[in-house]
């Protein structure tokens, strides 16, 4: 710049950019601005609390969308949808015959968003064991659980069945004719194993019956038991990918 | 990545720095090209998801009602597949059994197959996408054609070509004298195998129950009577039939493979049988959810209905 020549007056762009991430509040959040070289763009990966999970730097063919489909993140993804609607549900039911039935009525008819909070947590519902099960193909078909990631392909296995579960937890709640004879046939299948499976039965069910104790074992089960073992293992199997140097790479 | 590194203290030679670059120059940034990718990606689906559940509503019937047995009662959709099977197998063998093992062998695929070949690519192994094309058909086909022949659909298909001229079984409830019907009433359904087969055979009636608690007197050890009677007709059907048939055909699909050069090694049976597996649990769902009505007989039928 030539010594005469006039600063130049910065533009509104400009000067809407820094009042919004240049202020004091916001760099008190976010330690650094925008990363734009690379050194900024690993420490931001490295630094962050969420974006850690991630390794710095992956492999080219890792980030083609045809070589995972998004499977195993998508299952995370709607794992986290669930627990989100799954919160507002909660707001609006209480888990007993008398009053389960006519909860769900009110959530689709008086509630504000309530029918459509229920739609979305059915659908992420089965599309979690879709994205489950599609994810468990991928894993298989690219050879990616072989050494040293077999331990986190039985890792793996143990989410699935973690998932069928929360699915089948879920499948009583809402207390209608669907509900109660779904899982009056699923866990009759329970019941039909050699030795254990009455006793196996009877503690799943409460009873004899799929009634009151059910829904309540169900529902125990469906909104803490059942999602924080799947944290347990989700955490395991995420902190394994890690250990084990990422996506498994041809040799 | 360990490996290339050199030991501390000492300059990398050359070759190993060479070799470090190239690794290097395969890597991409998480920030910007993952990050992106998958907040992209979990936009798309947010807005696919809201956008269906605008459009489609969740099922809800009637309240739970005890008394009342809805026909068909079903299992929610991914135990469809063992729904099904219990229609043709033992309950302890289709609820409990088969899905415990099915678990447990899946779990132990990594311990079979510990080659690393082929690893990090989609099927990228000489003869893998082969096996797996393979292994779906004969899956999805193979359980077909068993669900069809548990149904009699075969009898039923001979009946209705010998009868092409619309001669009907019975007449005033009589059956008729020219209907054609099918030769072999053994062979129609597994149930009609179990009624209809010879067990009489002479010098001992395997129809008959045979009392295992006589033949294993507890109570002479202080321990309460076994009130065992084994029914072996039902025994075959249910348990011997059925476990011959999910292990011998499996095992049959990979020995012909091997002879015919289609599965070589490890990682190739793995393929085919993994397909397999696959293709015989979604044609149990589809037909599970889609295809099995009024008390569970063979037709289409779709939840939706019932509203």
């Amino acid at each position: 710049m030539a010594a005469t020549e006039r600063p130049t007056r910065r533009s509104m762009g400009d000067r809407l950019y820094d009042a919004i991430f240049s202020n004091r509040l916001w760099r008190s959040i976010f330690r650094s601005g925008y990363p734009n070289t690379p050194r900024n763009q690993m420490l931001a990966v490295a630094t962050n609390v969420f974006l850690h999970l991630h390794p710095t730097r992956i492999h080219r063919t890792h980030v083609k969308i045809t070589h995972t489909f998004c499977l195993g993140g998508l299952s995370f993804f709607l794992f986290l949808g669930l627990t989100i609607t799954g919160v507002l549900l909660m707001f609006y039911y209480v888990p007993s015959v008398e009053r389960a039935y006519e909860d769900i009525l009110r959530l689709d008819t008086d509630v504000r968003f309530g029918q459509l909070m229920r739609n979305i947590h059915r659908w992420m519902a089965h599309g979690m064991v879709l994205t489950v099960l599609m994810h468990m193909m991928r894993v298989f078909y690219t050879g990616a659980y072989k050494p040293p990631r077999e331990f986190n392909w039985v890792v793996g296995v143990v989410l699935l069945v973690l998932t069928l579960l929360l699915s089948f937890t879920g499948y009583l709640l809402p207390w209608d004719q669907l509900a109660l004879w779904a899982i009056t046939v699923g866990t009759n299948m329970v019941g039909s194993a050699p030795l254990l499976g009455e006793p196996n039965r009877f503690v799943l069910v409460g009873g004899f019956q799929v009634g009151q104790n059910a829904l309540i074992r169900f529902y125990t089960l469906h909104v803490i038991g059942l999602p924080l073992l799947a944290a347990v293992f989700m955490t395991v199997h995420f902190w394994r990918i890690r250990r084990d140097g990422g996506l498994a790479k041809p040799l | 990545m360990a490996a290339v590194r050199p030991a501390q203290g000492q300059p990398a030679s050359e070759a190993v720095r060479g070799r470090m670059r190239r690794q290097r120059e395969e890597e991409l940034l998480v920030w910007p090209d993952l990050v992106f990718i998958e907040f992209i990606s979990a936009v798309v689906f947010t807005i696919l998801l809201v956008g269906l559940s605008v459009v489609v509503d969740a099922v809800l019937l009637d309240r739970a009602n005890p008394a009342v047995t809805p026909n068909p009662s079903k299992a929610p959709w991914y135990f469809l597949n063992l729904q099904e099977l219990l229609l043709h197998m033992h309950p302890a063998l289709a609820g409990v059994i088969v899905p415990t093992i099915a678990l447990i062998a899946l779990g132990a695929i990594p311990y079979w197959d510990a080659d690393h070949e082929g690893q990090g690519q989609w099927l990228s192994t000489p003869r893998a996408w082969a096996n797996m094309w393979v292994g779906s058909i004969v899956g999805a086909f193979g359980t077909l054609l068993l669900i069809f022949f548990d149904d009699g659909q075969h009898a039923k298909l001979y009946e209705r070509l010998m009868n092409a001229s619309g001669v009907v079984a019975n007449i005033d409830g009589k059956p008729n004298p020219d209907f054609n019907a099918w030769p072999f009433p053994v062979l129609r359904t597994m149930r009609d195998f179990q009624k209809n087969f010879p067990w009489d055979l002479g010098f001992i009636d395997l129809s008959k129950p045979i009392p295992l608690g006589n033949l294993l007197r507890t109570d002479l050890l202080g321990l309460p009577r076994l009130d065992l009677n084994v029914n072996i007709p039902a025994v075959v059907v249910e348990q011997m039939i059925p476990v011959g048939v999910m292990v011998g055909f499996p095992v049959l699909l990979s020995v012909v493979a091997q002879r015919r050069g289609l599965a070589v090694t490890r990682r190739d049976h793995m393929i085919l049988q993994f397909a397999g597996f696959i293709a015989t649990y979604l044609m149990l769902t589809v037909v599970g959810t889609y295809f099995r009505g009024l008390g569970l007989a063979l037709g289409p039928y779709t939840i939706f209905a019932e509203k």
